[in-house]
């Protein structure tokens, strides 16, 4: 159960000092991040900025050089300079990875499986939770994304709107305490946009702790509470989004919305 | 001119021998693709040394003839390592390592074949490598799998006919016995030709069937 009296300020994931490189090319320079719970925070940045991999290193699914990671207070990821300092045993690593929703860009539905049994997976498999009490959480997580009529079909019969409510359902039903989502929405035609951004605005209401790499300008806008904008491996500006978005403290991030803003502008005359 | 009577009166030794050929193929299939998928997983690691020991072990079957490999296996490893093996574990040794460095290749290229996505996405939910595999990767790989295993299979039935040469008493090796002392190797060889293409047909056509439904 979330503490109500909400301590806005007591630190789910911390980040400090990240560096991460791919061979000689350095892709994460040093990035520290706070994220408090019930946290939306918007990652936005052009594309090569590092936001996925930022995300990635946030479970572990890739392993920065340098830096600190932590999980309410405790780190679960500690390098110096390339030295293991924590030295978690994989048992460990895989605990904390099940605290932590993700959710892709390709949803990475599990296609042998049937919707029901896609959400089900991870408590069964890695938590050995009861069938009954795992169904019954799967079903109304399911009815929550409005997929639960879908239940028995297999994933490849679904729309890429469909598959992503799934794959959110999915990663609820292990009852994580952040979602990570990376361009959960990219992957979309436009008009399946709405279904999965209502479903991830509903979850914010909730008070989910969520960080979310967005091309979604306008749902930066209206849903998170915190704009983090990576450039070149770095964050360059963050705040409030309307301030970020609306009055941009420097050239990078102005160029960056503008781009947006012009594309909307041309757009104008054929949406009205 | 051909006297058939040969085949019905040493039927037995036939029969005999294509049940020590069906023998050899199941458990040197069986031990083959559990060495196999060792093999294979061994390639997929990111430690160096393990994937180059899974390459030689691929690259050395693969570039060796079955027949040199089996008499070596058969006169020379026992001496090489001071010990005694009968000809049966020498066969069974040789095919079964043989066949696995084939079968590493289809496990290899079946396992790779998975969108690397799916592994992330069982390692998000905190899965462990041993139940990514078991859960995700491995029911989709098999599915991919199974034509190409069903071939390589095939091809294993047929290699045991090598056995032959070490004097394990397959198939083959009946005919040249019952020839030997019939001096009737045309009905014989015949026979036994006919026998190989009964049994392999449909397992050929099944295969095939298989490989025409295409991966799933
Ligand atoms: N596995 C990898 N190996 C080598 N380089 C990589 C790897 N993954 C990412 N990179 C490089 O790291 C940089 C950052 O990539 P990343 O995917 O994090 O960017 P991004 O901000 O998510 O971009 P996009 O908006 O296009 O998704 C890019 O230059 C990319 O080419
Ligand atoms: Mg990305």
């Amino acid at each position: 159960m979330r503490d109500d009296n909400t301590k806005t300020d007591d630190a789910v994931i911390a980040v400090e000092d990240l560096h991460l490189s791919f061979g000689e090319s350095k892709v994460l320079k040093g990035l520290d991040l706070t994220v408090g719970r019930g946290d939306v925070v918007a990652l936005i940045g052009s594309s090569g900025s590092g936001k996925t991999t930022l995300l990635r290193c946030l479970n572990l699914l890739a392993h920065p050089n340098h830096g600190r990671i932590s999980l309410n207070g405790e780190p679960f990821f500690q390098h110096d300079s390339g030295k293991d300092v924590l030295k978690l045993s994989s048992a460990k690593t895989n605990a904390i990875r099940s605290h932590i929703g993700m959710v892709f860009q390709q949803f990475n539905l599990f296609p042998h499986m049937t919707v029901l049994a896609n959400v089900m997976e991870g408590p069964r498999t890695v938590k050995k939770e009861a069938e009954k009490t795992n169904r019954d959480r799967a079903m109304s997580l399911l009815e929550k994304v409005g997929m639960a009529e879908y239940a028995d079909r297999r994933p490849d019969n679904l729309s890429g709107g469909q598959k992503q409510r799934v794959s959110i359902a999915r990663a609820l039903n292990m009852e994580p305490e952040v979602m990570l989502f990376d361009e959960p929405t990219s992957a979309l035609d436009p008009e399946l946009v709405g279904e999965v951004l209502n479903t991830m605005i509903d979850l914010a209401k909730e008070g989910m702790t969520m960080i979310v790499v967005t091309h979604e300008l306008g749902f930066a806008l209206e849903v998170a509470k915190r704009t983090v904008f990576l450039d070149q491996g770095t964050i360059c500006a963050e705040g409030a989004p309307h301030e970020i978005l609306m009055n941009p403290p420097n050239d990078r991030v102005k160029g960056f919305v503008n781009r947006f803003h012009q594309t909307a502008q041309l757009m104008k005359p054929f949406v009205s | 001119m051909f006297d058939w009577s040969v085949i019905e009166q040493n039927s037995h030794l036939l029969l005999m021998g294509l049940w020590i050929t069906i023998k050899y193929t199941v458990i040197t299939s069986a031990l083959g693709l559990a060495i196999g998928l060792i093999v294979a997983l061994m390639q997929l690691t990111s430690a160096r040394v393990t994937v180059l020991v899974g390459r030689l072990f691929v690259e050395f079957f693969r570039n060796i003839p079955l027949l040199v490999w089996l008499l070596w296996a058969y006169y020379a490893l026992p001496i090489f390592m001071g010990i005694n093996i009968s000809k049966e574990s020498a066969g069974i040794l040789a095919l079964s390592l043989y066949g696995a460095a084939y079968f590493a290749e289809i496990f290899r290229a079946g396992i790779q074949s998975i969108d690397p996505g799916q592994s992330d996405a069982a390692v998000a939910l905190g899965m462990s490598y041993r139940q990514k595999l078991t859960r995700i990767i491995l029911p989709q790989a098999l599915r991919r799998m199974i034509p190409p295993l069903a071939g390589q299979m095939i091809i294993q039935l047929k290699n045991t006919t090598l056995l032959s040469v070490i004097t394990v008493p397959d198939l083959l090796y009946q005919a040249d016995y019952i020839a030997s002392f019939t001096y009737r190797p045309l009905e014989t060889y015949t026979a036994v030709a006919v026998i190989f293409l009964i049994v392999l047909v449909p397992l050929t056509y099944i295969a095939r069937r298989l490989e025409d439904k295409g991966p799933r």
